[in-house]
Formats: C-alpha cells, sequence, structure tokens
C-alpha cells in the first residue's frame, strides 16, 4: 500500500465520545472522509448527529476521542480556527446574521474564513453575490435575513458556509422542510460543491436524497455508529431498517 | 455607508462647530464642552453596545482612569497634559484587556451586571490609594481656557467618531456586527470573537479614557465619586441608544439632542427637570425603540403610523 493510494483523509475521527451530565450521545464514533468525498449520516431523532458535526465544528468539546483533519490534530482548536483550517457548517436550527441582508451574511464568511478569508471588502461583496447566485438567491441580495422565507433561509445558510470557501463541509439537514423539488435543487447543488474538489459530512432524514448523494453512508443509533458502506447495502441492512427505517414508517 | 453627501455634511457640521467659541458666550461653550465630551463618551459605548452587542455598565472605569491617570501624572509627577492623557489611555487599555478578557464571556445581562461589579470595585481601590488623594481627591494645575477645551473636545470627538465611520465599513466592523448578530454562527464564519470583542474594548476604553483626562484637567479636581460615577455610565447608553446604537451619526445628534434638552429643562424649571428629562427618555423609548437613526430613515415613507407600529411592536 502506498502512500499515494491512501491519502490523508480530510478529517478523521477516532472514538468521538460526547457525554451530557452522563448521559451518552455520541459514544466513541470513529470514521474518516476523503478528499472530494460525500458521506451520508443518518439516525432516528436524538442518535446524536447534530452533537458530532457540534464537535467537528468546535461548537462543543467532545468528552473523549480526538479529531485529525488534514491529518493534524485540531480536537482543542476554537472555532474559528477550524473555519480558517477550512471547516464550513450549517446549523441545523438556522443561525443567519438576522438584522443584516443576505449579502452582507454571506460576505462575512468570504471577509473571514478559510484562511482568515479574503481581507477586501469589495472582493468579499464579489464573491459573496457569486455565491448567493449559485444558491438560487440572487435575487433577494439585499433582504434582510430575517424576512426571508424558511427555504430561501436554508439557502442562505448555505451560501454562508460555501463562502468561507471550506475544504470540508458538514450539512445538517439542510432539506428538512423543502418540497420535493427544493429538494432536488439542493441535490444538484451539493453535488455541484462536491465538484469543486469538497468533501461533505451530509446529514439527513430524507433517505431519497441520501440515497442519491452519497458515496458512503454512515448510521448512528443511540449514539453509537451501528452500520457504515455504501449507500445500498447498508440501507437494506435489517438492523439499519429496524432501527431507523422502521421507525420512521410508523 | 459614508457616501459623499454624508461626508460634506460632516464637514460642515463640524466647521460650524468649531467656530462657535467665536461667537458663543462662556455659558454656551461650557455646555458644548459638555455636550461634545458626552458624545464622545456616548460614541465609544457605541462601540460595544451598539456595534458588538455587549452593553458595558464599566465604561465609566476607562473614564475615571483616565481622569486619574491623567490628574496622578500632572500633579504627583509634574508631567505636561499630553503625557498625562497617555498616562490614562494606558491605564484604561490595559483594564479593558485584562478585565475584558474574563468578562466578555458572559452574554447580556451577565455581561453588563459584571462590569457595573468592576465600576464599584474600582471606585474602592481608587478611594483606597494614597497616590490618588484617597477619597478625597486631587486638584489639578489651574488652566482656565475655556476654548482650548472646546476645540480638544471637538477634536477627540470628530477623530472617535471617523474611527466608527472607519470601522462600520471595514472588515473589522463587520466582524463585530456578526457578533452582535450571532456569536457563534460568526466564529463558525472564522471570526476571532475573543480577539475582536476585547480589540472593541480596548478601543472603547482609550476614548473613553482621553474624554475623562480631558474633563479632569478642566474641571481641575476629582473625586473617586465623580470619576467612577455609574451615573454617566447610565447616561451614555441613553444617549446612544436614544440617537441610534450601532450607527455611525446617531449617537453623536442623539447625545447633542438630549444634552440640549436637558439644559434647557435645567434652566427653566431646575427642581423638576431631572424627572421631565426621565419623562422625555420614557416617551422616547416607546415611541422609537430604535433610535433616532432609524426614525430618520423609515418615518419619512410610513409618517405616524411609524409610531404606531413601533407601539404595536413593543406590545404596549
Ligand atoms: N447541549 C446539550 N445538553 C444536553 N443534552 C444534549 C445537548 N445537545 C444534545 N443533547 C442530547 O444528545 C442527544 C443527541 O442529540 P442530537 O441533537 O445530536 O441528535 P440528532 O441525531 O441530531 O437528532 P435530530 O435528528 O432530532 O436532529 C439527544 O438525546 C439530546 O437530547
Ligand atoms: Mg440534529
Amino acid at each position: 500500500m502506498s502512500a499515494t493510494a491512501h491519502p490523508v483523509p480530510v478529517v478523521q475521527a477516532l472514538g468521538l465520545t460526547k457525554r451530557f451530565q452522563g448521559l451518552v450521545s455520541v459514544d466513541g464514533v470513529s470514521f474518516s472522509i476523503a478528499a472530494n468525498e460525500i458521506l451520508g449520516l443518518i439516525g432516528p431523532n436524538g442518535a446524536g448527529k447534530t452533537t458530532l458535526v457540534n464537535m467537528i465544528g468546535g461548537t462543543i468539546a467532545p468528552s473523549a476521542g480526538e479529531l485529525l483533519f488534514e491529518g493534524k490534530p485540531i480536537t482543542d482548536a476554537p472555532v474559528h480556527r477550524r473555519a480558517h483550517a477550512g471547516i464550513g457548517r450549517t446549523f441545523q436550527v438556522m443561525k443567519p446574521f438576522p438584522g443584516m441582508t443576505a449579502l452582507e451574511n454571506v460576505t462575512v464568511g468570504a471577509l473571514f474564513g478559510r484562511d482568515g478569508g479574503l481581507k477586501d471588502m469589495g472582493k468579499a461583496r464579489e464573491a459573496a453575490r457569486g455565491w448567493l447566485e449559485f444558491t438560487g438567491l440572487g435575487r433577494r441580495i439585499d433582504t434582510r435575513a430575517d424576512e426571508l422565507g424558511g427555504p430561501d433561509r436554508k439557502r442562505l445558510e448555505f451560501a454562508k458556509a460555501l463562502a468561507l470557501r471550506p475544504k470540508l463541509l458538514l450539512l445538517d439537514e439542510v432539506m428538512a422542510g423543502l418540497n420535493p423539488v427544493e429538494v432536488d435543487e439542493v441535490i444538484e447543488l451539493i453535488k455541484a460543491v462536491r465538484g469543486r474538489g469538497v468533501a461533505l459530512l451530509v446529514i439527513e432524514h430524507v433517505v431519497k436524497a441520501i440515497r442519491r448523494l452519497s458515496d458512503r453512508v454512515m448510521v448512528l443509533h443511540h449514539g453509537q455508529k451501528i452500520a457504515e458502506g455504501d449507500p445500498a447495502s447498508v440501507l437494506s441492512d435489517p438492523r439499519v431498517v429496524e432501527a431507523y427505517l422502521g421507525k420512521k414508517r410508523t | 455607508m459614508m457616501n459623499k453627501k454624508t461626508s460634506i455634511a460632516a464637514a460642515i457640521a463640524v466647521a460650524l462647530l468649531a467656530s462657535v467659541p467665536l461667537f458663543g458666550s462662556d455659558v454656551v461653550v461650557q455646555f458644548g464642552i459638555d455636550a461634545l465630551s458626552m458624545a464622545t463618551l456616548a460614541q465609544a459605548w457605541n462601540l460595544m453596545g451598539g456595534f458588538t452587542g455587549y452593553p458595558s455598565f464599566g465604561n465609566s472605569v476607562f473614564y475615571g482612569l483616565g481622569a486619574y491617570g491623567t490628574a496622578i501624572a500632572m500633579t504627583k509627577f509634574g508631567m505636561p497634559f499630553g503625557v498625562g492623557l497617555a498616562a490614562g489611555v494606558a491605564a484604561a487599555t490595559s483594564c479593558a484587556a485584562l478585565v475584558g478578557l474574563p468578562i466578555l464571556r458572559l452574554r447580556g445581562p451577565y455581561f453588563a451586571i459584571a462590569t457595573l461589579g468592576v465600576n464599584g470595585a474600582m471606585a474602592e481601590i481608587v478611594s483606597n490609594l494614597r497616590i490618588a488623594g484617597a477619597d478625597v481627591g486631587l486638584v489639578l494645575p489651574l488652566t482656565r481656557n475655556d476654548a482650548s477645551f472646546y476645540e480638544l473636545s471637538l477634536a477627540l470627538l470628530v477623530f472617535c467618531t471617523g474611527c466608527v465611520a472607519w470601522a462600520a465599513t471595514s472588515r473589522f466592523g463587520m466582524g463585530l456586527v456578526a457578533i452582535r448578530e450571532d456569536e457563534a454562527a460568526a466564529s463558525t464564519m472564522g471570526v476571532n470573537a475573543t480577539l475582536y470583542k476585547v480589540a472593541a474594548f480596548v478601543l472603547a476604553a482609550a476614548f473613553t479614557a482621553v474624554a475623562g483626562g480631558i474633563h479632569a484637567y478642566w474641571s481641575t479636581f476629582i473625586d473617586p465619586a465623580s470619576a467612577f460615577d455609574s451615573t454617566l455610565n447610565v447616561r451614555m447608553v441613553i444617549m446612544c441608544v436614544f440617537g441610534g446604537p450601532g450607527t455611525v451619526f446617531g449617537p453623536v445628534v442623539g447625545s447633542f439632542i438630549l444634552s440640549a434638552i436637558y439644559e434647557v429643562l435645567a434652566a427653566q424649571i431646575s427642581t423638576a427637570a431631572a424627572l421631565l428629562f426621565g419623562v422625555v427618555i420614557v416617551v422616547a423609548v416607546i415611541f422609537m425603540p430604535k433610535g433616532l437613526a432609524d426614525l430618520v430613515q423609515q418615518a419619512p415613507g410610513v409618517g405616524w403610523r411609524y409610531f404606531v407600529r413601533n407601539i404595536r411592536e413593543n406590545g404596549i
């Protein structure tokens, strides 16, 4: 096995664990995502998906385990340093800058972001405009974030994360609440993002989307990884069907 | 943000203000010194409270440190005024950095309460310092030249407002506003929130300290109660919020107007002035909770309905 056959993964988690007052939300989860790869993450409500994303993004500290980004440890790195390294994310409970326009929202990502961002206001605005076009918000550039409707807020959340030019993008249920047409749009957007060489962790309850997008799928249940592999076999794994899909149908 | 028209209007306003000592009476110039100083304090408060979303009740600490730094350097070490100001700024900015690091972790009311505590503690410390004249205070060398103090106060306000105008359109200011709007989201976008908050706090401390130093020299006497006066901080908040927090000119215009109203009330009916002033504030908060700046921007379009809408949104 040569080094080139197994390049350093973009992100690698080793036994990540999070305990909230004794309750284990994420229980020794290990995984890695290669450059340009889409890892789908599914699991029932409360399985620990968002907690896992929060540990990668740095908004909560793991109780145990280790996290490597491009081979370097970042387990204790502050949130902004991870953004500088190239980790972008969306929030399941969206976090727009409510009093700013859509353009200003996205400009923040371009102005800061990876390697400290573009620094120049004019260039950052230009880049932000591009990302708003890309996510289909081109016409809402001057609308305040708190005046945007649900689907547009999702697009904004996506555009902000993209504007920081991530190498790894963590998407926490960006399709929730969207209609089938909008879901298809987002799937195309995600594919286009991957086409630009970004690695993605995609959390979705929309199984159809996970099946269409993912190179690999990982399943969490009660904080533990219960399955991982190619979409077809994981989604037909009896344990997964019982833990997740079965429950979903009832 | 600062277009040509605003720049020209601002330049004319500064020129007019600068000419006041040429024809204004002593009373007018003295009122001007206070009003300009108050506007600077409101503008400095605006950096933290308006742009960054951290309502500080510790800015009076920086004012007091600026006053005491200047007074101690001048009276105990025979330093010139300029060196005194530098000493005051050094004391205030170090305090802002040291205190800011731990308390800027707190949000909203917790931050406000913590800063209030710092003010009380600092007044206590100073009133036990022999070099600071303990609780008796310090008397500074007398130089009664109101016109120079006036121009100095104006220069400080112009410089402070210039910095805020720069911040409003810069990457730095964008980072501060992002922190105010959603701190977790700002960090996730790569904003070093701790660094930015401390930097804004230190900048606010510097301007506040210079205002304190100028005022100490002008009034020639300071003691702990007047230098570390938390009601002064309350006035900074009121003037900034009345004018429009997070805007460039709101706090300046707001504090000019409120200072003028107070002066008129005090001259007409000295006893009830404070009470009436309080009524003015309450009415302003009910009818225009977003400040003058928002009123000027929104009201021309919707007229009196602007006030109705505000009252509705406030749930009154
Ligand atoms: N800050 C917190 N404090 C205490 N418990 C928490 C906290 N955050 C999450 N939890 C708990 O951790 C568990 C996992 O939550 P998490 O939000 O990660 O689930 P999820 O898989 O994202 O669920 P969903 O599909 O509903 O978004 C839940 O039991 C939740 O109650
Ligand atoms: Mg979740």
